[in-house]
C-alpha cells in the first residue's frame, strides 16, 4: 500500500466510524436512552475528517451543536460522546452538555454551541493569544452557512482582518438553514464577501471528498499559520433533518434529488469493499462505548449545583 | 485619600502586572481619556499587544474575550457605558455565563467586564441604565458594584489573580471623581458585602453610588434626629452576604433599599425575598424603596431630576421607618444633585 493509499484508508475510516456512531444513535433513539436533540452529520463526515486530518493535533476547533463529526474527527474518546449523549457521569461533560455540547479540550476541540454563530468569535480570541504569545498553533472556526448571516460573523472577520489573527474559518455549507435554502437568505456570496475584508479564500464544491477537503485545509492552515485569517467554504451535504434521526423529504421544503446526487459520489457508499473490511473493527469498538455508556452512573442531585461559578 | 478612577487604573496596573496573560481591550482603552482615567497610559506601559483598542463588536469582543480565556488569558473588557453591554449578551448570558457547568467543568471562563452607568447630565434613556438584576438572575456570573475606593482594591486583585469565572463589574461614572479613603486590603477580602456604617434604629442596603447617598443621608438623619442608620453596602450583587443583611434588620426591624435601577424585578424585590425565606417577621413595617422611576430615563433636567431618588427622599425615608409617616423633621432643602455630583459636567 502507498501513502496515498493508506491516507485514504485513514481518512475514510475515521468517516466510516463516524457514520457508523451516528447509524447506532439512530438506532439507539427511539429506546429513549438518548434524551437530547441530535443533530447528524450524516452527509457530512468528510469535511470534519479533511479538516482535523489536515492540521496539527495542537491546533484548537471550536464547533457547532452539529458536533458528532467534528468530536470524533478530532479524536474524542468515543465511549465519553456516547456516555455523555446518554446523559451519564462517564460522558465528557459529566451528561450536562449532552449532544450539542460535545467537546474534547484534551484533543483541541474546545466546545461547540447550540447558539448559531456563537462560537466563532472564540476562534477568533483563541488565536489571537496565540499570536499575542507568538504560539505557533492555529484555532478554526467551524460554522454552517447559516452563520454567516450573523452580525458577529462580520465582527469576527473584520477583526481577523485588521490584527492578522492566525484563525482559519471553516463554512460548512449544506445550503440549509433548518429548513430554509440560501438563495432566501443570502444576498452575498462568501468569498466575495471575504474579499471585502481583504481575507483570502476557497470554495471547494467537492466536500464529499476527504483528500480533498484535507488538501484544501493544509494550503488553508499553511497560509494562516503564518499569519493571515483564510475562509474556506466546503459545499456539503445534509441527509438526515436538521434535527432528530429521520428524513425529511416528504415535508416537501426539498427532493431528495440533492442529496442523491451527493450520495453517487460518497465514499462510504460508494466503497462498499472498504466499508465491509473496517466494519467489523469499528461495530466493536462502537459496541464497547456504547457498553460504557449503559454501565455508566446518571448524575445524582450532588451535580445539579456542582460547577456553577 | 484614593479617588474611585485611580482606584481602578491602580488595580488594572497591577493586575497587567501580576498577571503576564491579563490584557485589556475595549473601545478606546488606549486613547487619551483612557476610560474616564481608568486605564490611561497602560497602553504605553504594557504595548499594543496587551491594552488594545477594538473595533465596534461587543458581542464580537466579548466571545474574543471567551476564547483567550479557553486557552489560559486573562481579558479584561470594558464598556463605557453599560448599555453597550447588551449588544454582547449573547455572549455573556449563553456562552460565558454556562461554559464551567455546561462542560462539566472542563472549561472556564475567567474574565472581566466593566460597564460604567452613566447618570444627569442628560444622559438619556440608553446611556443610564445600570442592569444588575439583570445579570445577577444568571447562574454562572458573579455580579459586583462597586461603591467606593476600597472595593475596588480589595476585589479587583482578587478576582484578576484568583477567580475562575466570568465576572461582570458595574461601576458608576458619578464615583469616579469622588475621594474615599483607603486602608490595606494587603488581607484576602472575598467577594461579599460591607457594613458601611453601623447604627440601631434602621438598616439601609444600598448599591452602587446610593451607597454613597445613603451615607450623606445617614449623617443628615443623626446631626438633626440623633437616629443611628446601619448602611450595608450590598457590593457582591450576585453573592451578597444575606446573614449580614437579615441579622442587621433583625436589629433594627426597619429597612430602607436603596439601588441604582428599578425596583421592579430588581435588588430590592431580591431583598425581600431572602428576608421573608428567612424569617417573614423581621421587619416591623413594611420596608421603603428607593430607585429609579419606571420609565425610561427621561433627558429634560426637570424630569431627570426627579427620575432618581433625591437626597431629600433618601432622609425622608429613613426618617419615615424611624418616626413614622407623620414625622416633623426638616428635610435637607437639597432635592437632587449632592455636592460631590454639582462638580459633575457633561458630556461625559
Amino acid at each position: 500500500m502507498n501513502d496515498r493509499d493508506e491516507l485514504y484508508r485513514r481518512l475514510f475510516r475515521t468517516s466510516l466510524l463516524i457514520r457508523l456512531v451516528e447509524e447506532r444513535v439512530i438506532e439507539l433513539y427511539p429506546s429513549d436512552r438518548i434524551q437530547s436533540p441530535v443533530h447528524l452529520s450524516i452527509g457530512q463526515e468528510a469535511v470534519a475528517v479533511g479538516v482535523c486530518d489536515a492540521l496539527r493535533a495542537d491546533d484548537l476547533v471550536f464547533a457547532t451543536y452539529r458536533s458528532h463529526a467534528f468530536y470524533v474527527a478530532k479524536g474524542g474518546r468515543l465511549d465519553a460522546m456516547f456516555a455523555e449523549l446518554y446523559g451519564r457521569m462517564g460522558g465528557v461533560s459529566k451528561g450536562k452538555a449532552g449532544s450539542m455540547h460535545l467537546s474534547a479540550p484534551e484533543v483541541g476541540l474546545m466546545g461547540s454551541s447550540a447558539v448559531v454563530a456563537s462560537t466563532i468569535p472564540h476562534a477568533v480570541g483563541a488565536a489571537h493569544s496565540f499570536k499575542r504569545r507568538s504560539d505557533s498553533r492555529i484555532a478554526i472556526a467551524v460554522f454552517g452557512d447559516g452563520a454567516t448571516e450573523e452580525g458577529v460573523y462580520h465582527e469576527c472577520l473584520n477583526f481577523a482582518a485588521l490584527m492578522k489573527v492566525p484563525v482559519l474559518f471553516i463554512c460548512e455549507d449544506n445550503g440549509l438553514a433548518v429548513h430554509s435554502h440560501r438563495p432566501v437568505r443570502q444576498s452575498y456570496t462568501l468569498q466575495k464577501h471575504a474579499a471585502t475584508f481583504g481575507i483570502a479564500s476557497r470554495r471547494l464544491d467537492e466536500g464529499w471528498d476527504m483528500l480533498a477537503v484535507r488538501e484544501a485545509t493544509m494550503a488553508a492552515a499553511a497560509k494562516v499559520r503564518a499569519g493571515e485569517p483564510f475562509v474556506l467554504e466546503i459545499a456539503t451535504s445534509r441527509y438526515k433533518e436538521h434535527v432528530g434521526t429521520g428524513e425529511d423529504f416528504h415535508f416537501g421544503y426539498r427532493t431528495s434529488d440533492d442529496t442523491d446526487a451527493w450520495k453517487r459520489r460518497d465514499p462510504l457508499i460508494i466503497d462498499q469493499q472498504l466499508v465491509e473490511s473496517l466494519r467489523p473493527e469499528l461495530e466493536c469498538e462502537i459496541a464497547e462505548a456504547v457498553a460504557f455508556a449503559e454501565r455508566s452512573p446518571s448524575p445524582g442531585r450532588a451535580e445539579l449545583l456542582t460547577d456553577i461559578i | 485619600m484614593l479617588s474611585y478612577a485611580n482606584a481602578l487604573l491602580e488595580t488594572m496596573d497591577g493586575g497587567l502586572a501580576a498577571h503576564p496573560n491579563a490584557f485589556i481591550m475595549g473601545q478606546g482603552v488606549d486613547d487619551f481619556k483612557g476610560i474616564f482615567g481608568s486605564v490611561t497610559d497602560l497602553a504605553k506601559k504594557y504595548g499594543s499587544q496587551r491594552v488594545f483598542d477594538v473595533p465596534l463588536m461587543e458581542e464580537g469582543m466579548t466571545g474574543i474575550a471567551i476564547g483567550a480565556a479557553l486557552v489560559g488569558d486573562y481579558p479584561i473588557t470594558t464598556h463605557i457605558r453599560a448599555d453597550f453591554s447588551f449588544l454582547a449578551m449573547n455572549q455573556i448570558l449563553n456562552l460565558a455565563s454556562k461554559y464551567h457547568y455546561m462542560f462539566g467543568g472542563i472549561m472556564s471562563c475567567p474574565m472581566l467586564i466593566r460597564l460604567v452607568v452613566g447618570r444627569s447630565w442628560g444622559q438619556g434613556a440608553q446611556h443610564s441604565q445600570s442592569p444588575q438584576a439583570t445579570f445577577a438572575h444568571y447562574p454562572g456570573l458573579t455580579v459586583i458594584m462597586p461603591a467606593t475606593s476600597q472595593a475596588i482594591v480589595d476585589m479587583y486583585p482578587q478576582i484578576i489573580n484568583r477567580h475562575r469565572g466570568p465576572v461582570i463589574s458595574i461601576e458608576h461614572r458619578l464615583l469616579y471623581n469622588l475621594d474615599f479613603s483607603v486602608s490595606d486590603s494587603g488581607k484576602r477580602v472575598p467577594l461579599t458585602s460591607y457594613v458601611a456604617r453601623e447604627g440601631r434604629d434602621v438598616t439601609v442596603v444600598a448599591t452602587s453610588v446610593m451607597v454613597v447617598e445613603a451615607l450623606r443621608a445617614a449623617q443628615y438623619v443623626q446631626e438633626k434626629a440623633g437616629i443611628e442608620a446601619e448602611i450595608i453596602d450590598l457590593n457582591s450583587i450576585s453573592h451578597p452576604d444575606w446573614d449580614l443583611v437579615a441579622e442587621s434588620v433583625r436589629k433594627t426591624g426597619r429597612l430602607v433599599i436603596a439601588d441604582t435601577s428599578w425596583l421592579e424585578y430588581g435588588v430590592a424585590a431580591e431583598v425581600c425575598r431572602q428576608l421573608v425565606l428567612r424569617d417573614p417577621g423581621l421587619l416591623r413595617s413594611p420596608p421603603s424603596m428607593l430607585g429609579m422611576a419606571p420609565a425610561p430615563c427621561p433627558t429634560a433636567k426637570s424630569l431627570e431630576d426627579i427620575y432618581y431618588p433625591s437626597q431629600h427622599e433618601t432622609v425622608d425615608a429613613i426618617l419615615t421607618q424611624v418616626r413614622g409617616v407623620g414625622h416633623d423633621i426638616a428635610l435637607p432643602t437639597e432635592k437632587s444633585m449632592t455636592e460631590g455630583y454639582r462638580r459633575f459636567r457633561g458630556p461625559f
